[in-house]
């Protein structure tokens, strides 16, 4: 009975940080989106091609842990089949923080468009503990010094 | 020059619509159904495994484990009674060949009497005390004994343990406790679970072997009349207490019998008979 008593415990826990962190987390991600939309991400391959570009590879990746709530849930949709709900706004989340912290790195640089965006994905932490990691990278296109960066490209 | 921009992304795409807590309702009625259902077909299963147990098993199985039933000699003028009237039960009954009955009593002032694996019935005096005459009396150790000529001890074990193992390996370390509790307490065979189907199915042989004994159903009902007036009346409605409860309800068992009466076309009253003095006083005896 107290083991009962325990996962309630763990459920109600998980849902309430769950739900607060998500929250906070939504609003967060929307105010520094709006920011950060000034540098444009593109996945394209092609970069701009407007003016001379020194390029640098940049990436932001963040590790993500479900709560014991979403766990539970999604432990109940294995046996029955269906999207599994509660991951969606999570993994949701972790993309577009990685995508954020790499912009973020590429605004330190002083870029103006980071080409040839791309998402990796992988888990960590086999086991009881489902954890994993969102990396997002790609090519940072750098304006400040054009004379410099056509001396290097030749 | 082509124009390079990030828009804003546009909130939920990536996500389903639906509250958290509706889906972890759903999800979670729906696991507890499952489970529900599966702990009943295995019980169900392992009552059907159980009766396929030989008798002869049961009664090995039994002298090997060597538990002590009651706390009267073979010699006791109580235990000699009961056997003597199981004997004239007995014809009554169809006991099949091979299949015995082993009557046991027991001084204390519990208001019980079980039948048990191996052909074990134990009579406690707090119950045969109540009874105001043999027809009554006839009337529950026929019905014991028809739980053996049923084969429900082991049906009910087998079922029992097959349902409890079923619920360990699905729910773990919460399941293991409950699955060593139904293990020890079939090892003690007092909590012995018989389902409502079994106890009406004995009500109703037991009612033909004292109808056969007796030509008379008078006393049949006894035994239900001080069922009903030793347990405290319970708050809950007679739907819930039909449902949560392993025996068939005292009052519809009543009915039962003078339903069973119309249809053996036996009579419900008749001259009772009475239980021989020697063994009314050693029932009235406080130990």
């Amino acid at each position: 009975m107290y083991q009962i008593y325990g996962v309630v415990a763990l459920l109600v826990i998980g849902y309430g940080f769950g739900q607060l962190a998500e929250r906070r987390h939504l609003k967060s991600l929307i105010a520094r989106e709006r920011e950060a939309n000034a540098l444009p991400a593109i996945a394209s391959r092609f970069p701009a091609t407007d003016r001379a570009y020194r390029q640098q590879l940049v990436g932001g990746s963040v590790v993500i842990a479900s709560d014991y709530f979403k766990t539970f849930v999604s432990g109940l949709i294995n046996l029955f089949g269906g999207r599994v709900t509660p991951f969606e706004s999570l993994i949701d989340r972790a993309r577009r923080e990685a995508l954020l912290r790499m912009k973020a790195e590429a605004q330190e640089l002083g870029a103006g468009y980071v080409f040839n965006v791309k998402y990796e994905t992988s888990r960590i932490g086999a086991g009881r503990v489902p954890a994993m990691e969102v990396l997002a990278y790609g090519t940072a296109l750098i304006a400040d010094e054009p004379v410099a960066l056509r001396a290097t490209n030749a | 020059m082509v124009d390079y921009e990030n828009r804003q992304p546009a909130e939920g795409i990536n996500v389903t619509a639906g509250h958290p807590l509706r889906r972890f309702a759903i999800l979670s009625a729906s696991a507890a159904l499952l489970v529900v259902l599966l702990v009943l077909a295995t019980q169900f299963a392992g009552a059907l495994l159980g009766r396929f147990v030989p008798f002869s098993a049961e009664q090995r199985v039994m002298r090997s484990l060597d538990i002590e039933f009651g706390d009267a000699p073979v010699d006791d003028p109580v235990r000699h009674y009961l056997n003597e009237l199981a004997e004239r039960l007995a014809p009554g009954l169809d006991l099949p060949a091979g299949m015995e009955v082993t009557i046991h009593y027991d001084s204390g002032d519990t208001f019980n009497a079980f039948a048990t694996l191996g052909g074990n019935l134990l009579f406690y005096r707090g119950l045969l005390e109540r009874m105001p005459n043999e027809n009554a009396l006839a009337m529950v150790v026929a019905h014991e004994m028809a739980h053996v000529i049923h084969r429900d001890p082991a049906a009910g074990l087998g079922g029992g343990v097959a349902s409890a193992l079923v619920l360990a390996a699905l729910t773990g370390n919460a399941g293991t406790a409950g699955a060593s509790d139904a293990l020890s307490r079939a090892g003690l065979l007092t909590g012995m679970q018989f389902t409502r189907r079994m106890e009406r199915r004995a009500d109703r042989a037991a009612s033909g072997a004292v109808a056969a004994l007796y030509g008379h159903l008078n006393g049949a009902a006894t035994l239900f009349e001080l069922i009903q007036a030793e347990r405290a009346p319970s708050r809950r409605p007679g739907w819930l207490e039909r449902f949560s409860t392993t025996h068939p309800l005292d009052a519809d068992r009543i009915e039962a019998i003078t339903a069973l009466a119309e249809e053996m076309g036996v009579p419900l009253h008749g001259a009772a008979t009475p239980i021989p003095p020697q063994v009314s006083a050693a029932l009235s005896r406080t130990p």
